[in-house]
């Protein structure tokens, strides 16, 4: 492993020289904190103007820091977009390392996919798009395939295995796609790449880390696996994935959104991290050794939620590599880079549950020692993301405060100069309406840049089906985004405070799909959304109708948060606005190879190895059919049949598996002379002597196989 | 395998309650060949024929066991047999039951070769080859790496508050304490900035 020796890697030139970056980074966040603080001087002068009272204080401080990240955001864009406008050549790109090299790699080079309660067919048509892709690039051979399941479900389990034995066959890909179960899912999914890191990770130079729903182009990987292996410094190549497959209102809506304004931020991001970017946890790729050296995760101080176990392990594995001397770099230009998310903002908002626990608990590595800015930047932006919605929060409720004080006391604009008159001869209300506009302009300057490029630029503009339909998309985009923002800020303020208490979040596995979310449903989810926005939609009217007025955006959000909420999860209104080619992305009105590749793929189908039938699903299959069972057994330690294993087994035979606890079933799974005993077991004994369901799964077997396994599908 | 034409021959003539206990014997081994996927119904037939024939001679000598029972140890242990013979390899234990399934369904049986299964040697060396070559490996050769996750070193305030969190944690009075003293500073400046 030559090239992830530290020699080899520091007798490299770096790609991005040290004054470069130093430039860059001081112009970028230099500017956002001259915008911030002239923007706060602003607002201090206007409170000076109106009389300063206490509660002011509280509230330019929290200005400070919310405006502070909404400057660093629309700069990311600004500076994305003046990146853009310098051109492709004179922009930092790291893939540009790739160019031109051919033949064959040194290495071998693994992809990993981490599962958890997927739906293993579909997961193995996204292995089987990227196998088919790498293959058509002529380097398969270097590369190996894992499916590392952390799945808790027994029948997805067994179902797991027979896509994955139906993929390798129908690829003749044995010995080339694996697939491991770990016994228990300790860490997540940290320690399930961990544990492939530790058995495996010996064969390999680098890993592409995907999600369950990762789907990248094989010319890429190809691509990544090049730069990865010509440039001895880089540690993490991350890639911006773009969503796809959106069919609800609310997926489209996301994906259209990042689709349009994501290459600005990305643009902008990649223009000062530089060699000192993040991961965020797929679509990546990673060289093992320096991960495997530095990125066993250290418990933090404490227990759940703040201490124990890092949940989001993928930038604090960005930061101990950086802080290692690795680079981590943001191939923005890798094209064919796909996710999906969550179909509705119930599910989108029960991710955020456990995301945002993740990332406040990186509030302790903002103490860390050795940290380079980069990390400690992107540690920060991710706390913020969370715990800038309970700040808006506070600042709304003071800003409300202060506006009802003011209308009992009675008070008038005090007869005195301030600043902001003196110079600019204007009075207190241009002075607030400037003000305002100006954070308008912060917050909707990415998207109207993004427009105006998108429109102005011939191939994006066809690619999106068209100027006008960009535009209405956006101004779509827009509206919704505007009513869903509050609702999103309540329910993080709740999950922060819910942290705070001392609530930690289990870990579920990610709805990938839905036919959207029930009023009633709704209304459970967003009930404190609701009342709030009630009860302060009532104070609003109690001050004076100009301020509910001014507090309308805030308030209709909070009230039609769960209509909102119930609306944008239809997949019914998501067609329709796919019929009409609005919230249309490029890939959809044109997909690309790897996603035709992924609709088209089925080898993890075959009649002859299906444990997904009615009468004999899952465990029932890998107990009754001779090929599933044949399989799953295959794939087990061997051991000796004991009398215990025998009387659990006994046990299953005559109650069934729902007889058992999960844990029993798990265990009894494990034992291979047990699945082994009772296949025949099932298969011999009369119906009056074990559990009416194997009966019933040795039955449907009578029935002629002529018969259409549609059929027999659920 | 040396099929008897009438497999019921010695029984004849058959009572009603035989004939049912037959035909049970028969539909479960005819459902385990389909299990397997075989979809030939004559070799299918063909096969159950053999295999009740060889089940009836047993009853002969075991008449205390039901014919379903004996048709199926017959299938199950014909099925093991004879992939054992095509596998060449020994039955040591159970398991390579498990191991010949798994052959047939990798080697392609169901689709390919289903005129070969259950017949005498020689099989087409395709065949054999395939069933030989098919293994399932949850992974390639170990090549362990260690990963030894290594502390945090935090600055002064970190280990402070480390430190602090950590004797929160295991003391819950002086957790209570800190609660009570973080609720009064919040009324505190609360007071000042709305009220006072």
């Amino acid at each position: 492993m030559e090239e992830s020796d530290p020699t080899t890697r520091d007798s490299t030139p770096p790609f991005s020289g040290r004054f470069r970056t130093i430039l860059r980074r001081t112009a970028f966040f230099g500017s956002v904190l001259v915008v911030n603080i002239v923007a706060t001087l602003w607002l201090t002068d206007l409170f000076w103007l109106m009389g300063f009272q206490n509660a002011h204080t509280p509230l330019v401080a929290i200005f400070a820091l919310l405006n502070g990240m909404l400057v660093l955001g629309s700069f990311h864009a600004i500076f994305g977009a003046f990146d853009m406008l310098l051109g492709r050549k004179r922009s930092v790109r790291i893939s540009q390392l790739a160019e031109g090299k051919t033949g064959p790699f040194s290495y071998r080079h693994a992809v990993v996919m981490p599962v958890y309660n997927e739906d293993s067919v579909r997961t193995c048509a996204r292995i089987e798009a990227m196998y088919r892709s790498i293959e058509a690039t002529g380097n398969l051979d270097s590369f190996d395939f894992f499916i590392l399941s952390d799945t808790r479900d027994l029948d997805l389990w067994v179902k797991e295995e027979t896509s994955w034995t139906n993929l390798c066959r129908n690829l003749d890909a044995f010995g080339r796609i694996y697939y491991r179960r770990r016994k228990t899912n300790e860490n997540r999914k940290a320690g399930n790449i961990g544990d492939f890191v530790r058995t495996w990770g010996g064969n390999y130079e680098s890993m592409l880390v995907l999600d369950a729903d990762s789907l990248m182009d094989g010319a890429d990987i190809v691509k990544m696996t090049r730069i990865m292996e010509a440039y001895p410094r880089l540690g993490i190549l991350q890639t911006p994935p773009k969503l796809i497959r959106g069919q609800s209102v609310f997926t489209r809506l996301q994906q259209f959104a990042m689709r349009l304004y994501g290459p600005l931020f990305i643009r902008g991001l990649n223009f000062w991290q530089l060699s000192g970017g993040s991961y965020w946890g797929h679509n990546a790729l990673i060289r093992v050794k320096p991960f495997s050296e530095f990125c066993e995760l250290p418990a933090l101080p404490g227990r759940e939620p703040f201490g124990g176990r890092i949940l989001s392990h993928d930038f604090v594995e960005a930061a101990l590599m950086v802080a290692q001397g690795w680079e981590v770099w943001l191939a923005w230009d890798i094209e064919g880079t796909y996710e999906e998310s969550p179909p509705t903002l119930v599910d989108h908002l029960i991710r955020d549950r456990r995301w945002c626990q993740g990332n406040l608990q990186h509030m302790w590595l903002i103490f860390a020692r050795k940290l380079p800015f980069s990390v400690r930047m992107h540690l920060f932006m991710g706390i913020m993301a969370y715990l800038g919605s309970p700040i808006w929060f506070l600042f709304l409720a003071l800003g409300t405060w202060v506006a009802r004080e003011r209308v009992s006391s009675d008070l008038s604009i005090l007869p005195f100069e301030n600043y902001a008159a003196r110079w600019f001869h204007i009075n207190g209300v241009e002075q607030s309406i400037i003000l305002t506009m100006a954070v308008f302009a912060l917050l909707f300057l990415p998207k109207i840049l993004a427009v105006i490029g998108a429109v102005m630029t011939g191939s994006i503009r066809r690619s999106f089906g068209g100027g006008f339909r960009i535009i209405i998309g956006a101004l779509f985009e827009t509206i919704v985004s505007m009513l869903l923002a509050p609702c999103i800020m309540a329910a993080h303020t709740l999950m922060v405070l819910s942290i705070i208490l001392g609530r930690a979040v289990g870990w579920g596995n990610q709805n990938r799909e839905t036919d959207g979310t029930s009023w009633g449903d709704a209304f459970r989810f967003h009930a404190f959304q609701t009342i709030l926005g009630i009860v302060w939609t009532w104070i609003a009217l109690e001050i004076s109708p100009v301020f509910t007025a001014w507090m309308s955006p805030i308030l209709l959000g909070l009230l039609l948060s769960a209509p909102v909420s119930v609306w944008t999860s239809r997949s019914r209104y998501g067609r329709a606005l796919a019929k009409r080619k609005i919230l249309a992305i490029p890939e959809e009105l044109n997909p690309p190879d790897i996603i035709l590749l992924a609709d088209a793929a089925h080898a993890a189908v075959d009649p002859a190895l299906d444990a997904s039938l009615h009468a004999r699903r899952g465990v029932v299959a890998a107990v009754v059919d001779p090929y599933v069972n044949g399989v799953h057994v295959s794939l087990l330690e061997h051991s000796e049949l004991t009398a215990a294993d025998e009387i659990l087994a006994e046990r299953c035979l005559s109650e069934g598996p729902a007889g058992l606890s999960k844990s029993e079933l798990s265990e009894l799974l494990y034992l291979a002379p047990a699945m082994l005993m009772m296949h025949r077991a099932v298969w011999l004994r009369p119906a009056e002597r074990m559990h009416g369901v194997w009966t019933q799964a040795v039955e449907s077997y009578r029935r002629r196989l002529d018969h259409s396994p549609s059929v027999e599908v659920s | 395998m040396g099929l008897s034409p009438h497999p019921l021959e010695p029984f004849r003539p058959l009572s009603e309650e035989e004939l049912d206990e037959w035909e049970e014997a028969y539909a479960a081994v005819e459902a385990y060949l389909q299990a397997l996927r075989l979809r030939n119904r004559l070799l299918v037939a063909e096969l159950v024929r053999g295999i009740l024939a060889r089940a009836s001679e047993r009853q002969k000598s075991e008449p205390e066991k039901a014919a379903r029972l004996l048709a199926m140890e017959e299938t199950l242990s014909e099925i093991a047999e004879w992939t054992q013979d095509v596998l060449d390899v020994p039955l040591e234990n159970r398991r390579l039951a498990a191991r010949g399934r798994l052959a047939l369904l990798l080697a392609g049986m169901p689709g390919k070769w289903q005129g070969v299964f259950l017949t005498p040697a020689p099989w087409p060396p395709e065949f054999v080859d395939a069933m030989k070559k098919s293994y399932l490996a949850a992974g390639p050769k170990f090549a362990e790496l260690s990963m030894v996750p290594k502390p945090l070193e935090f600055n002064a305030i970190g280990s402070g508050a480390a430190q602090w969190w950590e004797t929160m944690d295991r003391q819950p009075i002086i957790r209570l304490m800190f609660v009570i003293l973080l609720v009064s500073l919040i009324a505190v400046t609360l007071w000042y900035f709305l009220l006072d």
